[in-house]
């Protein structure tokens, strides 16, 4: 049996780090306490301070420093994302700490695991919170193991992995550790080297427990997680916003642990949801059908952002909401005779582009509806496979093709014997030739029932489609 | 230029067939990808929207896949066969300038292999006030992409266009109950504008 341990060390700062803009590439520190006694916890690379030093020093050697205290939901956030990684690789996993998750991986191969986790430490890392990991029999060493590396550790011979490591690494308490040094014992090796009834009966339990923590022979049963049920984020601006940088700023990082988590799962995401609460409590929401359904953030954001620069709020936001509608990914085998997208991402970007732009009744493929309703159908989806082509129609389409005038032309007529042979309006002239009536009714049976009388006539050397409702004649089109 | 320097002036492309004969023989074989290609309809009954009917309809046997920029809304889906409209992205936007800004976004996308700017039907005002800039800029981008652009207008416009052609028949009253595949045939189809040499090979 075998345990995984997946460790962000400064687990506070990077997730602060995170969660803030431009914090990333500053030297930041995390205080801990008030006043003169504050002290810094966690610091970046950048200020090159080491942690515990007062921050008034700190600021006096490091001049800009940022100093900021934790920030909770950025921790939980960030642990999500943990979590999610960890998820993908087992599903048996303990939310060890913040920063910290221990994976049972009963059943999974060293190779696989290994690649794997090597990929999770890499997209952790993509995401601002570099991780390390720990691989041992059982959860205490994977994370002793994932401490004690800068990347990923896999412990297959304990004794030798504990022999030259310091003695901090067992966490003794600090009375534990002046006896310890006193004696002269400064690694897990020398420690063991004693035995353990010697070292338990100078130091007693707690003692007892140090030495079996040095020696690997602790375990215990993992308290498992389960993964998220509902893919959602919702975060609250303090104070208000009134510009898009900071909301794309938090709609990507949110997005990021939403993807992941929905990787985690199996899942993608086949619409997002987004709603903004403005000051005035009034909101602003807006469903977005995703043109391919996927986990990948940027095309996400392409389609949400494509719509936000769109829209102009009466009131600051003040608080956001994102739900992402799982499925499950797409699978399909196209025809050899079958024309495929070359490129799917931007012909589902430009389609959405093209949305923002008109109005989401404005592009899409014509579908015809079931009725013998004059100009009667519906925009669809595109389709991403062209099929081959059913074969022609036994019998010949006929006639010039009609050009609709949307709305149609109002106009008088003149009839003569129950014939057009005037029209006034927005085409005037006489009728040259007219054939007709064509009579069509439908939907009796609906309160939209309608009935049409159609004509085709010519006016000035053009064949017009002429019909009367019972609103009064209109041109409906021209014959081109 | 063209005759002193014809490997560098002209450009290999593509040909997409329209199905219509006698426009794909004036054009050697169909309408050239990359570039823009101007169809003049002067007036109503000339042949425009069956041409553009026949165009989905040798596209959808090709399986390639076909925008229609609308500028007027004047297409009229339940006046075709419904499997002629299953390759068929139609945009209807609201005014001319929604319809250049479609067609900027569509020419840039590499799954089309024709693009239909329908102009026809658009107040003749605005159409002239489009700057020359705006068609510079299409032509630029029509270079990159493997889609013929057609543009459907009333009138000359597209400027520095490489082929413009003409319907220069009218549709007769009795026309309306021949085959389609017939008014076709009969549809009568000048070069306005279009390359020196074909010009020169057409004519002589």
């Amino acid at each position: 049996m075998s345990y995984a341990a997946i460790l962000i060390p400064d687990f506070s700062l990077h997730a602060l780090c995170r969660a803030e803009v431009g914090l990333a590439q500053k030297p930041v520190g995390l205080s801990h306490g008030t006043g003169r006694q504050a002290t810094l916890t966690e610091v970046s690379a950048q200020t090159g301070l080491s942690t515990g030093l007062n921050v008034t020093l700190a600021l006096a050697r490091c001049p800009g420093l940022i100093v900021r205290s934790r920030n909770l939901p950025a921790e939980t956030e960030a642990q999500r994302i943990l979590l999610a990684a960890a998820f993908t690789l087992s599903p048996r996993v303990e939310s060890t700490a913040p920063g910290c998750a221990t994976i049972d991986l009963q059943g999974t191969g060293r190779p696989s695991t290994e690649a794997a986790l090597h990929l999770r430490l890499a997209e952790l890392g993509a995401l601002g919170l570099p991780a390390h990991a720990g691989i041992a029999a059982s959860p205490l060493m994977a994370f002793y193991a994932a401490r004690h590396t800068d990347s990923m550790h896999w412990v297959e011979d304990l004794s030798s992995f504990l022999r030259d490591l310091p003695l901090d690494a067992a966490d003794p308490t600090p009375a534990q550790l002046e006896v310890l040094t006193g004696w002269g014992i400064r690694t897990l090796g020398q420690l063991t080297a004693l035995t353990k009834s010697d070292v338990g009966l100078r130091l007693g339990t707690a003692g007892a427990a140090l030495w079996e923590r040095a020696a690997g022979e602790t375990t215990r049963p993992l308290r498992l997680v389960s993964p998220p049920q509902t893919f959602v984020a919702e975060w609250v601006y303090e104070p208000p916003i009134e510009q898009l940088e900071p909301l794309t700023f938090k709609l990507q990082r949110y997005a990021e642990r939403i993807a992941a988590e929905l990787r985690a799962a199996g899942f993608v995401a086949e619409a997002l949801r987004l709603s903004l609460q403005l000051e005035d409590e009034s909101e602003h929401g807006r469903e977005f059908r995703l043109p391919e359904p996927s986990a990948d953030v940027a095309s996400w954001l392409r389609v949400v952002l494509t719509h936000l620069e769109t829209v102009r709020l009466a009131f600051r936001l003040q608080r956001v909401r994102l739900v992402a509608q799982p499925a499950r990914p797409t699978q399909r085998q196209d025809g050899l005779f079958d024309t495929g997208l070359r490129d799917p991402a931007a012909f589902w970007e430009n389609l959405a582009r093209l949305e923002a732009l008109l109005g989401p009744d404005r592009v899409g493929t014509p579908i015809t509806n079931d009725t013998h309703r004059p100009d009667a159908f519906t925009l669809g989806r595109p389709i991403e496979t062209v099929t081959v082509a059913e074969p022609a129609p036994l019998h010949p389409t006929r006639g010039l093709v009609l050009r609709r005038f949307r709305p149609a032309w109002s106009v008088a007529v003149t009839l003569s014997a129950a014939s057009p042979t005037f029209i006034t309006g927005t085409l005037t002239g006489p009728v040259t030739h007219s054939a007709g009536p064509w009579l069509t009714a439908g939907d009796w049976w609906k309160p939209e029932a309608w009935t049409l009388e159609t004509w085709q006539v010519e006016i000035d050397q053009a064949i017009y489609q002429l019909s009367r409702t019972a609103a009064g004649w209109f041109v409906e089109g021209v014959f081109d | 230029m063209d005759t002193r320097f014809p490997a560098t002036t002209r450009k290999p492309c593509g040909l997409v067939a329209t199905g219509i004969a006698k426009i794909d023989d004036v054009l050697g074989g169909g309408l050239p990808t990359g570039k823009l290609t101007e169809l003049v309809s002067p007036r109503a009954g000339s042949g425009g929207q069956l041409a553009q009917t026949q165009i989905l309809a040798a596209t959808r046997r090709a399986r390639q896949r076909v925008a229609l920029i609308d500028a007027a809304d004047a297409f009229a889906p339940d006046r075709a066969i419904p499997d002629h409209l299953r390759h068929l992205v139609w945009v209807r936007p609201t005014g001319i300038n929604d319809a250049l800004a479609a067609t900027d976004v569509l020419v840039r996308d590499g799954n089309y292999g024709i693009i239909l700017l329908d102009l026809r039907g658009s107040p003749a005002a605005e159409l002239k006030r489009i700057p020359a800039t705006r068609w510079h800029r299409l032509h630029r981008a029509a270079e990159s992409s493997p889609a013929a652009i057609l543009v459907q207008t009333t009138q000359d416009l597209v400027p520095a266009v490489t082929w413009r052609l003409s319907l220069e028949g009218a549709a007769l009253w009795s026309d309306r109950r021949c085959p389609q595949l017939t008014l076709l045939q009969q549809l009568k189809v000048a070069i306005v504008r279009g390359p020196i040499l074909a010009r020169e090979e057409l004519a002589g």
